[in-house]
């Protein structure tokens, strides 16, 4: 079989007739053959347009009248009336080559699909998969068991220990010592905390992701987040990103181009630098938090009010119309475990590669800034902003972690709640402050590359006080209220 | 199969003046027969590509995963040829940012063969770009993907009557088990290998 010229699809003579005019005006090579230069004219394809002005600016007014007048000849716009024809010999085409035994309509599969976006099932099934999902899997197990296990045995009582017996043994300055064992050591801070704080959560996060994707339910979540997103006014499509900002907000940023306007990409790139936790500090919170069930809730429902009014307030804001949302539907199958595990260990090993250099300089960086005193400088400022939502001092030096990552915060929490200095209330608050807080370094960077200086400063400028405002008032609400958490 | 080198960036765009019929000029990098896929989201691209080149490209059942372009290399019928895997697009007028970064590397880097990959069970929806790539002068290898799927539901298609009706090579797939890939890779080889489009330029 080879390759031989086609018959081309005809279209209507007014369209026809329009083509050859333009085929004849049109003298450069564009790497597309003339008819679909010329169809794409007819269809105002601004791209299109561009390049011809470029190459031969002389041929655009004649071009620029066909497909005035050939528009005038029609009732619907060009690209309808193009597309409409496209779709019939389409359909001709699929129906003399396919045969149907009807075995299609309403089986298992399709009610099951349909369960899963209806508003009231759908939110049920969203519930269980959350529950059982991140709070148990993650939250629990993950975050709490395995965590557990790696940091108080494995780092605590095996490695800590005799690292340090061998960095006094062989390293005679304290100063350097403390660059690999003291408070902020590469190994005492940067590898543990990457290793046992860290790596059990995204695993079983990614194991979850996995199986969720694998299994077709993520698009028919967005269906579902799309309707209730809807009803506030909030534009479907930020859906995608937003839930993919579930597993790491930097690739979810990244993700927003598949969104049409520029006004539907700030809005949501403010929403995930903002109001969505990824997946690392999902975890750490889960885990924190799962010593109450109220804290919990509280937490998880101040981020999405926040989330949901500011998604709201924005898009009444910023001008600009509403795009629709359309999106294909996979079939939902039953995950394969091969390509759970696949994408689970490419997740990991990406993750790994990106975080252990990450938290290895943030180490040496902690470490300069302690031995030079500018860390206790930025702590001392940090500190009466920390005061100010009603945390304990210790809870700065979380917040000087969370501005190299969210993942490297939240593991800064973890340790601080882990070691008693940090609960009720002002944990709440502090995971609250701290989800909404500053995007790590990776997402900020992609945010200027995506979104531009202006945009991304705006953005982190009105995160910063925003976050702590918002903690301000919910430790004032629930020390009023005097909750027991 | 398991070349494990994936070529990101985006060299050589728009250097190439081959028409598909032009002869392999030397064997430098540049110059790699090159196969670009493409198709809406969500119908297995990546999928295939990792069956291509047998590097992994984070897959999922979600639309609008691949937002870059992939290169990978494969050895098709012995020879070295350059994949790209594209982002999802439904058809050549773009209407998101990664349609056009699709569409843009269609017109400048002039691929060998573009392979659309569609999701069998969908032809009707899926037809209309399959017959824009054509019309548009590209060499085009069309891919029904997820067979397995498709008769589940209980559709069968007749790919000989298909292929003769567009007049270009229709494969089936099921790109998950990799059933299908050796002949793709077959046909790829003759596409790719021995063009014999009677266009000039």
């Amino acid at each position: 079989m080879s390759a031989i010229r086609n018959a081309p699809l005809q279209y209507d003579r007014h369209i026809e007739s329009a083509l050859s005019q333009i085929g004849e005006l049109l003298k450069r090579e564009y790497g597309l053959s003339k008819r679909t230069v010329g169809l794409l004219l007819l269809q105002t394809d601004t791209d299109i347009e561009k390049l011809v002005q470029k190459h031969e600016a002389e041929a655009l007014p004649s071009i620029r009248k066909i497909v005035d007048e050939t528009r005038s000849l029609y009732n619907q716009p060009l690209n309808y009336v193009i597309a409409m024809r496209r779709q019939q010999e389409a359909t001709r085409l699929s129906s003399i080559v396919t045969t149907s035994r009807g075995k299609s309509g309403t089986g298992f599969t399709e009610r099951l699909s349909r369960i899963t976006m209806h508003p009231v099932t759908g939110s049920l099934i969203l519930l269980a998969v959350l529950y059982l999902g991140l709070y148990q899997f993650v939250g629990v197990f993950g975050a709490g068991t395995l965590v557990d296990f790696f940091e108080n045995t494995v780092f605590g009582q095996w490695i800590n220990p005799w690292i340090t017996g061998v960095a006094i043994r062989f390293v005679p300055y304290q100063w350097l010592r403390a660059l690999f064992v003291g408070d902020y050591g590469i190994i005492t801070l940067g590898l543990s905390y990457a290793v046992a704080i860290i790596l059990p959560i995204v695993t079983t996060f990614f194991i979850v992701f996995s199986i969720i994707e694998d299994s077709g339910y993520l698009p028919r979540l967005s269906m579902l987040i799309d309707r209730i997103f809807k009803t506030i006014g909030l534009s479907g499509r930020a859906v995608i990103p937003i839930v993919l900002g579930l597993g790491c907000d930097t690739m979810a940023t990244i993700v927003t181009r598949t969104q049409e306007t520029k006004r539907e990409r700030v809005i949501t790139t403010l929403l995930l630098a903002l109001a969505i936790p990824c997946s690392a500090q999902l975890g750490v919170i889960f885990a924190i938090l799962s010593d109450s069930k109220l804290a919990l809730v509280i937490w998880v429902l101040v981020v999405m009010l926040i989330m949901l009014l500011v998604g709201f307030l924005t898009s009444r804001i910023l001008p600009g119309e509403k795009a629709t949302f359309y999106m294909e539907i996979p079939p939902l199958r039953l995950p394969k475990i091969s390509n759970v595990l696949v994408k689970t260990l490419t997740r990991l090993q990406w993750y790994l590669t990106e975080v252990i250099p990450f938290f290895i300089i943030a180490s040496v960086m902690l470490w300069l800034g302690e031995l030079t005193g500018v860390f206790n400088w930025i702590i001392a400022l940090l500190k009466p902003v920390v005061a100010f939502i009603g945390l304990p001092q210790e809870a700065a030096q979380v917040f000087l972690y969370g501005f190299f990552r969210r993942d490297f915060g939240a593991a800064g929490l973890y340790d601080l709640h882990n070691s008693g200095a940090i609960v009720g209330i002002p944990l709440v608050v502090a995971a609250v402050t701290l989800t909404l807080f500053i995007p790590c370094i990776a997402q900020f960077m992609v945010m200027l590359k995506e979104r531009g200086v202006k945009t991304a400063l705006a953005i982190a400028i009105f995160i910063f006080p925003f976050a702590f405002v918002v903690g301000y008032f919910l430790n004032l609400v629930l020390t009023t209220l005097r909750v027991t958490l | 199969m398991n070349m494990r080198q994936t070529v990101l960036g985006v060299f050589g765009l728009g250097k190439r003046s081959g028409s598909c019929c032009g002869p392999a000029t030397g064997p430098t990098e540049n110059s790699l027969k090159k196969i670009a896929i493409v198709g809406t989201p969500n119908v297995g691209k990546s999928v295939i590509f990792n069956r291509l080149t047998g590097t992994y490209v984070t897959v999922s059942n979600y639309p609008g995963t691949t937002v870059d372009v992939t290169r990978g290399k494969s050895l098709i019928a012995g020879e070295k040829m350059e994949v790209v895997d594209t982002p999802g697009m439904y058809s050549l007028m773009p209407i998101t940012e990664e349609e056009r970064v699709a569409r843009l590397l269609l017109f400048e880097e002039k691929p060998q063969a573009v392979l659309h990959v569609v999701d069998a069970r969908n032809l009707e929806r899926m037809l209309p770009f399959t017959m824009q790539l054509i019309e548009a002068g590209f060499p085009v290898i069309l891919d029904l993907n997820m067979i397995d799927e498709m008769a589940a539901a209980g559709i069968e298609i007749d790919v000989v009557k298909l292929e003769k009706e567009l007049n270009v090579p229709v494969v089936a797939t099921v790109a998950t088990t990799g059933k299908g890939l050796n002949d793709l890779r077959r046909r790829l080889a003759e596409y790719v290998g021995h063009p014999e489009c009677t266009v000039t330029i």
